[in-house]
């Protein structure tokens, strides 16, 4: 394998891993009864039982 | 940020619209969301508060309400909150009323409950200018004595003015923890209220203050019984026995808290406030050209087709300008690279070619969210609500509808969160379930793309805008009737007549309205730095392999003749038509068929479900490729308008026709794709099964009336 297949396979490799990372973490934080937008925009509020 | 030093908390409570984020901005330094109309607060927000001495404390901004009956979840965020009910919060050290200068009657009705739960308080008689303006003089002296030496302070936080008065204020009412003098309430009603404290601290073994006790026994809402414990079976027959004596008394048990209190505010601001000679009356004139009945909703059309019509006009010059930068980048980058055609290509077709379809549309973003600012901040959207209430009205849906769908036009996922406010579960439901309908900022780019590319250039400028306009009436025009048969066939909702208050007219404020531009701008630009930096990558990657060199052979095999740019040009486009992506468009084209999409739209639109704008960047990347690197750089509007079908029945017409153009266009409208807005669906649903029906019914509708559009105008023209 080139040099130039190489790079372009870490960068697509890195492009596919960052989006995985991403939509995981989103997937938790809504597991968790965090913002379900990926937004930070609201801060959810879970009264006490 | 420093953390408070004593770990004071203060809370932020006020009636809908009275300057509560902005006075918590102004206090804490921090950039809330504010606007001028009620409800744009829907959850608990926090800052740190520094008290002007030195002293900080931790300053909560919470919803607006009118009583502490809650009837909607974000007036119970408030509830908790003041009763220390919410986890990992505690009872706030001290609440800042903020009250509306012009109004403090209806006003104080708030604080002379929130009195009743003994915590210090603060009084602050927001919008201070306003009442000046309109002759109002309040003597604050006479009323803090009469409310029983609590701080009142005079503030206009829009202005910045009165601040630091808030400040010590604050400061002091946590040092001397001086309670707002309470309501007397008549024997008979005290008894009463004894009875249910006794019988509910019995039932349930715990403490129950006066505060739960009041809302026991007025309100019909079974939060506060709900929270302690007592169950129907044990409350049923003390509350039906505490009302009957409210009764006895010549009270109405549900009447009885605000009569009281009303009177007893009637003698606090006796000769508080004296009227002098003010202007008064202005919005009201403005009003009745605004909301008359025939000139309104021709005006509000007129408003809206200006407004889209500006954010094309203005943003053209500086689309020009990123457009020429994004090419310039291109030919700097690529000759370099000539050697490595493959990282060329990244770089050059994907990278660039992607992202840089993307981003030539953050002027347009920025000029649609400076006009959104505006029209918010002058208080005319408000008054939207009026014109469109009679639409809304006929469908079923509750009056409170109307912020949650108006927030929708810019982005669907706060606007979710603002159903909040809406105290019936099912129309709740039914106005989360049509919020995706609103054609938010994501949709903006397409439409923009196609105006641009096809409706300007074939019909003139002018009929951008309208065809603009158009498009964000489409979801408003199914919004509609899925609200109807959802609220009147299938949830059942109870109609609700439509109680909004108005804002008064203001002039924008202008750093208020450049930081909503800026935020929105730098999440723009961020989503292209991020995420369609990533979706471009990969869109690039499957448009480009596999590469098999004995396509290239047997096509110059084929062609001996022709001109090397030729042949080149045909190699590539054969390339991409045998990649991942091009087989993969090409086996699922057929289902998109009837719409008149291409593979490379199919493509596109399979490529948007996780978030719509992703199309631009994705026919960017599939044209460039198409082209190659270095093949003359065409826009992609040019390499759009140029496309044409290369078999079938449709071979050699173009492929974006007017017919294709509008069907896109609508697809895009009414489709369901945006994989944050179904999550936060479900979130505020509370399961799947919404969101998932939203998903399906809005998919499946986009297909039908995408079909429809295409197969009728093809028929047409």
């Amino acid at each position: 394998m080139n040099f130039e297949a190489i790079i372009v396979g870490v960068i697509v490799g890195f492009a596919v891993a960052w989006l995985a990372r991403r939509w995981i973490a989103a997937a938790r934080r809504r597991k968790e009864g965090g913002c379900a937008g990926d937004c930070g925009c609201s801060t959810k509020l879970n009264p006490k039982k | 940020m420093s953390t408070p030093e004593a770990g004071l908390l203060v809370a932020l409570v006020g009636n809908p619209n009275t300057g509560k984020s902005t006075l918590f901005n102004a206090l804490t330094g921090l950039r809330q969301r504010v606007g001028n109309y009620p409800g744009v607060t829907v959850a608990r927000k926090s800052g740190t508060c520094d008290l002007g001495d030195g002293q900080k404390v931790e300053l909560v901004d919470l919803p607006g309400l009118y009583s502490l009956a809650a009837a909607s979840p974000d007036e119970q965020v408030v509830i908790d909150a003041l009763s220390g009910n919410i986890a990992g919060d505690r009872r706030p050290d001290a609440v800042v009323l903020v009250v509306d200068s012009t109004n403090l009657l209806r006003n104080l009705f708030l604080a002379s409950q929130v009195a009743e739960l003994g915590r210090p308080v603060v009084i602050v008689l927001n919008q201070a200018d306003v009442a000046k303006e309109q002759g109002l003089r309040i003597d604050i002296d006479l009323l803090s004595r009469r409310l029983g030496g609590v701080p009142v302070v005079l503030s206009s936080a829009w202005k910045g003015e009165g601040i630091l008065d808030v400040r010590r204020a604050i400061a002091s009412a946590v040092a001397k923890q001086t309670p707002m003098k309470r309501v007397v309430w008549p024997t008979n009603i005290a008894a009463a209220l004894t009875d249910v404290a006794t019988a509910a601290a019995t039932d349930t073994g715990k403490q129950v203050s006066e505060a739960d006790a009041q809302r026991l026994l007025f309100d019909t809402n079974p939060s506060t019984a709900d929270r302690l414990g007592w169950t129907v079976t044990q409350r049923d027959k003390t509350l039906r026995s505490a009302r009957d004596r409210v009764r006895n008394s010549g009270y109405n048990p549900m009447a009885a808290e605000p009569l009281v209190h009303y009177a007893h505010l009637r003698t606090v601001l006796e000769g508080v406030v004296t009227e002098g000679a003010g202007k008064a009356g202005r919005s009201a004139a403005v009003d009745r050209l605004l909301l008359h009945r025939f000139l309104g909703p021709v005006l509000f059309l007129g408003i809206m087709l200006g407004f889209f019509g500006s954010v094309f006009w203005l943003a053209k010059f500086p689309m020009a300008w990123i457009q020429s930068g994004v090419d310039w980048t291109k030919t700097v980058v690529a000759p370099p690279l000539d050697a490595y055609p493959m990282l060329q290509s990244l770089l050059a077709d994907g990278i660039i070619g992607g992202v840089g379809a993307f981003l030539v549309f953050l002027p347009q973003i920025l000029i649609l969210f400076l006009f959104i600012g505006i029209l918010e901040d002058s208080g005319y959207m408000a008054r939207a609500a009026f014109i469109m209430d009679r639409l809304f009205s006929w469908c079923g849906l509750n009056g409170k509808s109307f912020v949650p769908l108006l927030s929708g036009f810019a982005c669907a996922i706060p606007s979710l969160l603002s159903t909040r406010t809406i105290e019936d579960p099912k129309a709740r439901l039914a106005t989360a379930f049509v919020v995706p309908f609103m054609s938010c900022s994501a949709r903006f780019p397409v439409y923009a793309l196609m105006c641009a590319a096809f409706i300007g250039p074939l019909y003139g400028p002018g009929w951008e805008s309208v065809v603009m306009v158009g498009m964000h009436c489409v979801g408003l025009l199914f919004a509609v009737p899925t609200a109807f048969v959802l609220t009147r066939l299938v949830l059942k909702v109870k109609p609700q007549p439509f109680v909004l208050e108005l804002p008064r007219y203001q002039m924008p404020k202008p750093r208020d309205v450049l930081w909503r531009m800026w935020q929105n701008a730098a999440e723009f630009v961020s989503k292209a730095g991020t995420v369609i930096f990533a979706i471009t990558i990969i869109v690039w990657a499957l448009s480009y392999f596999p590469r098999d060199a004995s396509v290239a052979e047997r096509i110059k095999a084929a062609n001996p003749a022709a001109a090397e740019e030729v042949v080149k040009a045909k190699v590539q486009a054969a390339y991409v038509e045998q990649s991942y992506m091009g087989r993969f468009g090409k086996a699922v084209q057929p289902i998109f068929d009837p719409l008149g999409f291409d593979w490379k739209i199919t493509v596109g639109v399979l490529a948007s479900f996780p978030a719509r704008e992703v199309i631009v960047s994705t026919l960017g990347v599939t044209y460039s490729v198409g082209e190659g690197a270095k093949a003359d750089s065409q826009h992609l509007r040019q390499a759009m308008q140029n496309a044409k079908w290369s078999e079938g029945p449709r071979a050699g017409t173009p492929i974006f026709s007017l017919a294709a153009v509008l069907a896109l266009m609508v697809f895009f409208a009414l489709c369901s794709q945006c994989g944050p807005t179904i999550a936060t669906l479900a979130q505020e649903t509370g399961g799947w099964k919404w969101a998932a029906g939203s998903f399906v019914y809005m998919t499946a509708l986009a297909w039908i009336v995408a079909t429809l559009v295409y197969q009728v105008v093809i028929r047409l023209s």
